[in-house]
This record gives C-alpha cells, sequence and structure tokens, in this order.
C-alpha cells in the first residue's frame, strides 16, 4: 500500500517535471531531445515517443504498428449545444496474410482488424454510422450503456445501413464487435475493435496506446489455431514497440479470444497498475499478470526503467507461442 | 447566479403553464369528437418520416425502384445508381455534400427523403419481405444437398443462417402478416442437425416443416405480385447483390477458402434461377431481349457454383462473377423501369 502511495507520487513529480520541461521548452524551440514530442490529445501536456521504427504493413495494408497508438475521436460537430461524435464504418471482407502459411478471409470494418479504436469523451453523443457490404448480415454491438434499439442484435442485411446513436457512458475502456450468430465465428473473422470513453476529467498525460488479443480459426473446427495482438500473429515480436525509458505507458487491453475461455496478460521485468475497464480515474493494485476472460478490458499502467526489450504475453504459452507475443524495446533517455 | 436560476425557474415553470393550458385547450373546439383518433392523426402527420401522409424515402437502405422516385422528380438519368453508389448518408443533405445532387435539386425532394428507420410500405415492402425470404430459401436449398450427401456438419452453417442472420430482421413483418413464427422450426432442425442428424426421417420431417413454413410465408404475398416480372426481378437483384458479395468472400489466392460462402452464393443464385425460370416466360413476351439478356447471363451465372462441394479451382473469377451479375442487375432495373 505504501509503495503503491509512493508510487503515486512519483507519477506526481514526473507530471509536473514534464510541464516544467514544457514550459521551459516553449522559449527554445530547438530542443536537443531527439525523440519526438507530442502534444497529448487533450493538449495538456507533453510525452515523449520515440521515433516510430517503419514497420512493414501485410499485403492487404494492415499495420498493427499504425494502429497501435491510431485513436479515433470521429468527425466532431456541435448539435445542439452537444458534441456528437461520428464515425463511419463499413463491413467489408479481405483476405490477410496471418503467416507464411495462412492466409485468412477477414470479415472487418474499414479494411482493419481490429476495427478503428472509437474514442469519446464521457457524455458525448455517439454516431455510428455503420454500411454492411460484407455479404452476410452483420451488426454492432456495443459495450456500455444504451438504449435497447441501440443495442446492435438486430442483424444488418448486406448492403444496408445502420446508425446507432447514443450517449457515450459510462467511462471506460469498452469494446464493439458484431452480435449475429455464431458470434464466435463473426468475431473470430475480425469484427470487433475497442471504444474508449474518456471520463470528463482526462487522465494523466502519458503514452497511450491498444492491445487487443485475439484467435484465427483458419480451418472452421472451432478452435483457434493462430493468435494475434492487433490483428498480426508475431507482428511485435519482429516489430518490437519503441517506447521511451521512464515514460508513463498506458495500455488499454481487450481480450477477444474466441473458444478459449480466457487469457492473462503478462508484462516481463516489470510491475503494472491495474484500471479494471478503466472504470476509475485512478489505477489500483500491481501486479505482472492479469486474467481476462473473454471481452474483459483494462487500462495497465507502468513504465521502465532499464532499457532494453522486454516481451509481453498471455502466459497461457501455447496461446503466446502461436502468435499473441510481443516486445517494448525501451530506449534509453538522454542524459 | 442565484438571479439566473431565478428567471430560469420562472421561465421553465411559465413555458409549462402555457403547455398545460393549451392541452387543456385543444380539445375544447371539438369537444364532442373522441380524443384518442385525433391524438393518433396528429402523431402519425408529425411523424418525421411522413411526408403529406406519403411515406419518405430511406436514402441509405431504399432499393433501386424506390429511388427511381426521386431519379422522375428530377429527371436526372441514372440518379438512382449514383445515390446508391454514394452511400452511406450520414445525413439527408449529404446528397449535396458528396456531389450526388446540387442544393437546388434537394430542395426540389428534401421533404420526401430521410435516413432514418422506416416502416416500409407498398411494393418496397414486399420486394423486402420477399427477398430476405429468398435469402432463407437459398440456404435451404445448399442445406438440403449437403444433408443428401450425408454432410450434416457441412450443412448445419446453412440451417443455422436463416435464423441466426435473416430471421430477426423479417419477424415484425412475419407477424404483421399474420404468418404463424417458424424460429421454433428452424431452430429444432438446427438442433437435430447439429447433433449429427442421426436419424434421417426425422431430418427429413423437420426439414420440410421448415421449408414449408418459410413457402407458407412467401404464399403471404397475392400471387399477381410473385408472378409479376417486375416484382420478382427486384427480387432476384436483391439476392444476386448478396450472392455475389459472399462469392467474394468465398475465395482467397485463388481457392475456394471458405466452403460456407461459396455454398452460400450457390444457394442464392440457385433460387434466383428458379424465380427467375417462373417469370422467363411472361418476360420473354414482353421485353424479348432483355429475357435473352438475362437467360444466356443467368445459365452462364450458374456454371460457376459447379456442385454443392467446392471445385478444386473457381469456375470463375470474383470479378468475372460481379460482371456477370451486374450485367443481369442493369437489364432487369432496366426492364423495372421502363415498365
Amino acid at each position: 500500500m505504501s509503495s503503491q502511495k509512493r508510487l503515486e507520487k512519483s507519477i506526481l513529480s514526473r507530471r509536473q517535471l514534464l510541464q516544467w520541461g514544457l514550459l521551459a521548452g516553449a522559449g527554445a524551440a530547438g530542443s536537443s531531445i531527439v525523440a519526438n514530442r507530442l502534444l497529448g490529445a487533450r493538449g495538456q501536456s507533453s510525452v515523449m515517443i520515440p521515433p516510430v521504427p517503419a514497420s512493414p504493413s501485410d499485403r492487404s495494408g494492415m499495420n498493427p504498428m499504425s494502429m497501435l497508438r491510431d485513436f479515433d475521436y470521429g468527425t466532431v460537430t456541435q448539435e445542439n449545444g452537444r458534441t456528437v461524435r461520428e464515425f463511419r464504418v463499413e463491413a467489408q471482407t479481405s483476405t490477410i496474410q496471418l503467416d507464411n502459411a495462412h492466409s485468412f478471409i477477414t470479415w472487418n470494418l474499414n479494411g482493419r482488424v481490429p476495427g478503428p479504436t472509437f474514442r469519446a469523451t464521457e457524455g458525448d453523443r455517439i454516431r455510428v454510422v455503420f454500411y454492411n457490404r460484407a455479404g452476410h448480415s452483420h451488426s454492432l454491438h456495443f459495450h456500455g450503456e444504451h438504449p435497447a434499439d441501440m443495442d446492435g442484435i438486430k442483424p444488418v442485411k448486406n448492403g444496408s445501413v445502420m446508425i446507432y446513436e447514443f450517449d457515450a457512458k459510462p467511462f471506460g475502456v469498452h469494446l464493439y464487435h458484431c452480435h449475429v450468430a455464431p458470434v464466435t465465428r463473426h468475431i473470430g473473422k475480425g469484427l470487433y475493435g475497442m471504444f474508449i470513453i474518456d471520463p470528463p476529467q482526462p487522465r494523466p498525460p502519458a503514452d497511450e496506446m491498444v492491445l487487443i488479443m485475439a484467435g484465427y480459426d483458419v480451418n472452421d473446427d472451432q478452435k483457434n489455431e493462430l493468435y494475434a495482438f492487433n490483428g498480426l500473429p508475431h507482428y511485435y515480436m519482429k516489430n518490437p514497440i519503441a517506447i521511451q525509458q521512464d515514460q508513463l505507458i498506458r495500455l488499454y487491453v481487450l481480450n477477444v479470444i474466441e473458444f478459449d475461455p480466457v487469457a492473462t496478460f503478462h508484462l516481463h521485468a516489470n510491475m503494472f497498475r491495474v484500471n479494471q475497464t478503466g472504470r476509475s480515474l485512478e489505477p489500483g493494485y500491481e501486479t505482472d499478470v492479469i486474467t481476462m476472460g473473454t471481452a474483459e478490458r483494462h487500462i495497465l499502467e507502468f513504465s521502465y526503467h532499464n532499457p532494453g526489450k522486454f516481451m509481453f504475453h498471455p502466459h497461457q504459452d501455447t496461446i503466446a507461442e502461436a502468435g499473441c507475443m510481443g516486445f517494448f524495446d525501451v530506449i534509453g533517455s538522454k542524459t | 447566479m442565484s438571479v439566473f436560476r431565478f428567471f430560469a425557474l420562472f421561465f421553465s415553470a411559465f413555458s409549462l403553464s402555457v403547455l398545460i393550458s393549451c392541452s387543456n385547450q385543444a380539445p375544447t373546439p371539438n369537444a364532442a369528437a373522441p380524443a384518442s383518433p385525433m391524438a393518433q392523426t396528429n402523431s402519425s402527420a408529425d411523424h418525421s418520416s411522413m411526408q403529406g401522409g406519403k411515406p419518405k424515402i430511406n436514402i441509405n437502405n431504399a432499393i433501386l425502384s424506390e429511388l427511381d422516385k426521386l431519379e422522375a422528380k428530377l429527371g436526372v438519368p441514372a440518379l438512382s445508381n449514383r445515390i446508391q453508389a454514394s452511400r452511406p448518408y450520414a445525413k439527408v443533405d449529404e446528397l449535396v455534400s458528396k456531389n450526388v445532387i446540387t442544393q437546388a435539386q434537394f430542395d426540389q425532394i428534401k421533404d420526401m427523403v430521410t435516413i432514418e428507420d422506416i416502416q416500409l410500405t407498398g411494393e418496397a415492402k414486399d420486394v423486402d419481405y420477399m427477398t430476405k425470404l429468398g435469402l432463407m430459401k437459398g440456404h435451404l436449398l445448399v442445406a438440403k444437398e449437403l444433408l443428401d450427401l450425408q454432410k450434416p456438419d457441412q450443412a448445419e452453417p446453412h440451417i443455422g443462417h436463416p435464423v441466426e442472420e435473416i430471421y430477426a430482421d423479417v419477424e415484425d413483418q412475419l407477424n404483421e402478416r399474420n404468418i404463424k413464427e417458424f424460429k421454433t422450426s428452424l431452430i429444432a432442425l438446427q438442433d437435430t442437425v447439429k447433433a449429427g442428424a442421426k436419424d434421417a426421417n426425422k431430418v427429413g420431417t423437420e426439414f420440410k416443416t421448415s421449408v414449408q413454413a418459410v413457402d407458407g410465408a412467401i404464399t403471404a404475398l397475392p400471387e399477381t405480385q410473385r408472378t409479376s416480372p417486375e416484382f420478382v426481378l427486384q427480387v432476384i437483384n436483391g439476392l444476386l447483390d448478396t450472392a455475389n458479395s459472399e462469392y467474394g468472400a468465398s475465395i482467397a489466392d485463388g481457392k475456394i477458402a471458405q466452403p460456407i460462402e461459396y455454398q452460400d452464393s450457390r444457394g442464392f443464385v440457385l433460387y434466383a434461377k428458379e424465380l427467375y425460370t417462373a417469370i422467363s416466360p411472361q418476360l420473354s413476351k414482353d421485353k424479348a431481349e432483355a429475357n435473352k439478356t438475362i437467360q444466356t447471363t443467368m445459365a452462364d451465372l450458374v456454371k460457376v457454383w459447379s456442385s454443392v462441394l467446392p471445385p478444386a479451382a473457381p469456375v470463375k473469377t470474383p470479378v468475372e462473377v460481379s460482371q456477370m451479375i451486374k450485367t443481369i442487375e442493369q437489364t432487369a432495373q432496366k426492364t423495372t423501369k421502363s415498365s
């Protein structure tokens, strides 16, 4: 408990340092810092993200590296004094290359698996224009609160449009997915994504990223043969995620693996603080393995104080070794 | 602050009292008239999807023959297809921002269009109903073929699809048309097949019950409609459009990687062919040339699905299949429009 207190304190002091750094940096534009200095999404403070190395896309154009920090805030308008965020998604089919031996026909949104990470602030009005051009009937079912007619369990037939509209609540990490049966197949083929609702008071600045664990049943035998973080198996093993030493990292982690009832998330050589379903303003307990049932999701926060490569993966090691495994590459800060 | 709050309260109280007095006064001019029908008339007139009693057209989901009403009003050739091609629309005025029509043209039709979920009426409603039941028929057609080949595991998804993907989408219409629910029969059949379809007699009986239920639902439409080429061609278009997407979703790297989607598309095309065969004699009298085009193309199209079990290599590429389906759709659309 006392260690947690100390941690919170250290975050605070680092936040202050960052803010001072920003103030000082305002006068000196040609700062000697090599890393990208990105303004936080809400523009309150700066976060250190190392330059993102050129990372390959698969043949369909899917690129887990670019999806990692890609948050879709929608097209924002004001209607009757309210913020409306409009998202447009098209259900499509496309073939992706899972590994050397497996090409796989996905059902996806806007050509990507997972679908776009929708992001809003609690209380915003959400409008999702869903156009089904994928043959089968599909739907979008959002987790979170909404009226019954927006629950997305009614199939939307091929060639039709459904506009889902509801208030973003409650804040936290949610998901959306197709709810047409068999859901195992509709999710397994790629119709899912993350839906982040930020609290009205923004969370402290951090290097934020999305990691979604999913399985692939490549031969329709109701078992997964391959697994992946953000769509492509083993991608972050071959293309480690560069992060900055001592930088606060905020992971939005979701498990949508079908068929296997549960998977853990484990981080090497570190502890992370858990904010369950993102429903709190502050993370709670510390651990280095968290157990997640299908559709469970959490915010995990940590910083690495040692440079080098560190793995992350479910500790169901068959799942990890079948593709759900990756590296963080901690880049040392210049002194 | 408190002054503001006082005024806010005052005004809301004031407007509330106005509302109350209005609603109190409303019935007085015609106190003898029963209140409820009046309220009903008001609410349906106010309903945003109605315009002067005429239902609006949902530009996101309307079939081409509905969109043709806009095309006719504005006199813009091929407008229906352009409206369809620029979907989806989050607002009706995106017809202008997406350069489908001009602001001046939009002003002429803005009362006719909506993006809200509307209750379909008239022919559009019947086409929608028949298309959904047609998709069910297609699924059951291939399911039967696979059951006959002693492949219950492969038949199962096609027995599941009608209830999983379509039934909920057509349930309101079934109730409205007083069709006895048949979800229970479909689920019962699915259970039997899932369990391995061990008792052939049981499967046979249950299958027959399900097919008869779908057929019964189709015959709820008047026979004149079910035998009208203009009507049936629109249903065929809906079926082929879905078959087209599913065929594309079955092939990867020049191989049929997903037998389920191959079989789905086979079922839809076979049923489309069945529907076409029934209207072809009439069509050959009215529109000989169109009939010839559709007949030849349909015959070629059916050959793509050489058997219910996928061939080693696809007979045609998805692009070639799309092209054939487009030919049929365009010919059918012209026929429907000119009649």
